[in-house]
C-alpha cells in the first residue's frame, strides 16, 4: 500500500509542538515584555546579556532547531485546520505555502542567527 | 443503494459542539505562533544590525499596538502549551505494571513541570 | 398532574419508497421516570406507528445497535433517560455522518469495511500447536490494550467526528482504536500489516485530534488517545521502512 509522507510531517509537527509549548511562551515574555520594558539603564543591561547569550553558538543552534520545528508545527496545523474547514481537495496544494513557508522561515532564521 | 438519504456536509460544523469550538481555539493558536515566530526573526535580525538598531526596535515594540500583539501571542502560546501538555497523557500512556499513571500526574511530570521550569529559568536569566 | 404524564418525541422519518426528503414526526409518548428514549421509540412502534424503523437489541449498553442522535448528541438510546430531558421535547435522528437507510436506521457498510481494513484479529507468523498450550499473557500485557477492546461498534464516535464526516478515506475512531488494540496485544505479530494500512493516505492522518470521539464513547474506550498512540507507532514504522527494506525484520508480516 502506498505510504503517505504525512508520517514525516506528523513526526515533525509533534516535535515542533513540544518545542513551541516548551519555549515560545517564555520567548514572548522575553522579547515582548522584559526587553522593551524598564528604564534605559536596565534595558541596556538586559539587552547586553540577551545579545551575549544569543551570540553564543550552542544557543544559536538550539534557537535554529526550536524555530524550525515550531514553524513546521504551525504550518502543519494551519494546513490541517484549513483542510478541516473544507479545503480537503487542496490538501496537496496547501503543502506549498504551509511547509514551504516553514522552510523559508528556517532559511531566514539561519541567516539571521548567522548575522548575530 | 439509490434510496439512501445523504445529509449535506455542514460547513460550519465547528459551532455545533463546545468541544469543536475548543478544538478550533486550539488549532488557531498555530496562526499566532507562526506570526510570533516571524516577529522573533525580525527582532533577532535587528540584533544582528547592531545594538543601536536593536534598542530602536525595542523602543518601537513597547508601543501599545505591539504590546497588544505580544499579549495575544502570549495568550495563544500559553493556550497551545496548556492543551498540548494536557493531551500528553492520552497520547503517551505510561504504565507501572498493570496500572496506568494517572493523567494529572503524567501531565505534570511530562509536560507542565518541565514547561514551567524552562520558562522560569529563561525569565530568571533575563531578569537577574 | 395529567399534563405531566406525556412527553413529545420528534422523530426523523424517511422512507425511501415514498420520501425524497426526510421529515420530522411528533409523537406524544407516556412519561415514565425509568424509561429511556429507546423505550419511548419502542412504545411508538408498538402502539402508534408500526412503520417506524429503528435498530435495537439488548437494551443494556452492550450490543451497540441503538445509537442515535438525541437532541443533536450521539447517544445509546437505551442509556438516555427521559427524565433527563423532561418536560422538553426530545428530537431523535439517525446518527450523523452516515447515509440514512430508513427512518432511524443508518447504512453501516462503509464502517464494516473500515473495521475489516484494520484486520481486527490476532495475526501470527508461527501458529503453535494446541498441544503446546495457550499463548500466555501477563496482567501487565493485558492492561496495555484492555481499554481499547471494550468497543461495542455503536458508531457514536463516527457521529461525533468531524473528520469522519468529511473524509471518506479516514478509517475513523472505532476502527483505528480496534487496530491499535491488536497492535498492542503481546500475542499478536501483525503490527506491520496494520500499520501499513494506517500509513496510506488519510487513513489515520486525517485525524486532527478533535477528541470528541472519546467524549461520546459509552464504553470509555478513548479512541482519540489510541489514535495518537497509533500515529506514533505508524510514524516509527514509516522511518523503519527507509532503514530496512520490505520483507525483512518487522516488515515481514506485510510480505505474507
Amino acid at each position: 500500500m502506498k505510504r503517505s509522507s504525512e508520517a514525516l510531517w506528523w513526526a515533525l509537527f509533534s516535535a515542533g509542538g513540544v518545542m513551541a509549548a516548551l519555549f515560545v511562551p517564555a520567548f514572548v515574555i522575553v522579547t515582548g515584555f522584559l526587553l522593551p520594558a524598564g528604564d534605559a539603564a536596565v534595558a541596556a543591561e538586559r539587552t547586553a546579556r540577551f545579545a551575549a547569550a544569543v551570540g553564543w553558538w550552542p544557543v544559536k543552534l538550539a534557537l535554529l532547531g526550536i524555530i524550525a520545528l515550531s514553524l513546521i508545527h504551525a504550518g502543519h496545523r494551519i494546513r490541517h485546520t484549513l483542510m478541516d474547514l473544507g479545503m480537503r481537495k487542496q490538501s496537496g496544494l496547501l503543502k506549498v505555502p504551509c511547509y514551504g513557508g516553514a522552510l523559508a522561515g528556517t532559511v531566514w532564521a539561519a541567516m539571521v542567527l548567522w548575522g548575530i | 443503494m439509490s434510496g439512501q438519504y445523504h445529509r449535506s456536509h455542514r460547513w460550519a460544523w465547528f459551532f455545533e459542539r463546545p468541544g469543536y469550538m475548543r478544538f478550533m481555539l486550539r488549532e488557531v493558536t498555530s496562526f499566532f505562533v507562526a506570526g510570533y515566530l516571524v516577529l522573533l526573526l525580525v527582532t533577532l535580525g535587528r540584533l544582528g544590525g547592531g545594538e543601536a538598531a536593536f534598542v530602536e526596535w525595542l523602543a518601537s515594540v513597547s508601543g501599545p499596538w505591539w504590546m497588544t500583539a505580544h499579549l495575544v501571542a502570549l495568550a495563544a502560546a500559553i493556550w497551545h502549551a496548556v492543551t498540548w501538555f494536557g493531551a500528553v497523557p492520552q497520547a503517551m500512556p505510561i504504565y507501572v505494571g498493570e496500572n496506568r499513571l494517572p493523567a494529572p500526574i503524567a501531565a505534570i511530570v511530562m509536560g507542565y513541570g518541565p514547561w514551567l521550569t524552562v520558562t522560569a529559568v529563561i525569565v530568571w536569566w533575563v531578569l537577574r | 398532574m395529567a399534563d405531566k404524564d406525556t412527553m413529545t418525541l420528534e422523530v426523523f422519518r424517511y422512507h425511501p419508497e415514498t420520501d425524497s426528503e426526510p421529515r420530522f414526526q411528533s409523537y406524544e409518548v407516556p412519561y415514565n421516570e425509568d424509561w429511556v428514549v429507546l423505550d419511548a421509540i419502542n412504545w411508538v412502534k408498538d402502539h402508534v406507528d408500526g412503520s417506524l424503523t429503528h435498530r435495537w437489541s439488548c437494551r443494556m449498553g452492550v450490543c451497540g445497535s441503538c445509537g442515535m442522535m438525541v437532541n443533536g448528541e450521539p447517544k445509546l438510546t437505551c442509556a438516555a433517560f427521559l427524565k433527563d430531558y423532561y418536560p422538553f421535547p426530545i428530537k431523535v435522528e439517525p446518527l450523523v455522518n452516515f447515509a440514512v437507510e430508513r427512518d432511524l436506521v443508518v447504512a453501516m457498510d462503509g464502517f464494516m469495511e473500515k473495521l475489516q481494513d484494520v484486520k481486527p484479529y490476532i495475526i501470527r507468523d508461527d501458529v503453535n500447536d494446541t498441544s503446546d498450550g495457550e499463548y500466555r499473557q501477563s496482567p501487565a500485557e493485558l492492561a496495555q490494550y484492555k481499554q481499547y477492546s471494550m468497543c461495542i461498534n455503536c458508531m457514536l464516535c463516527y457521529a461525533a467526528c468531524p473528520v469522519a464526516g468529511h473524509e471518506d478515506d479516514f478509517l475513523g475512531p472505532a476502527a483505528l482504536a480496534l487496530g491499535h488494540r491488536y497492535n498492542k496485544d503481546s500475542r499478536d505479530q501483525g503490527q506491520a500489516e496494520r500499520l501499513d494500512v494506517m500509513l496510506a493516505g488519510e487513513a489515520i492522518w486525517g485525524c486532527t485530534f478533535v477528541g470528541e470521539c472519546t467524549v461520546v464513547c459509552p464504553k470509555h474506550v478513548d479512541p482519540a488517545g489510541a489514535i495518537q498512540q497509533a500515529k506514533a507507532m505508524a510514524a516509527q514504522e514509516y522511518f523503519k521502512g527507509f532503514v530496512m527494506p520490505k520483507g525483512t525484520g518487522v516488515a515481514k508480516g506485510a510480505a505474507k
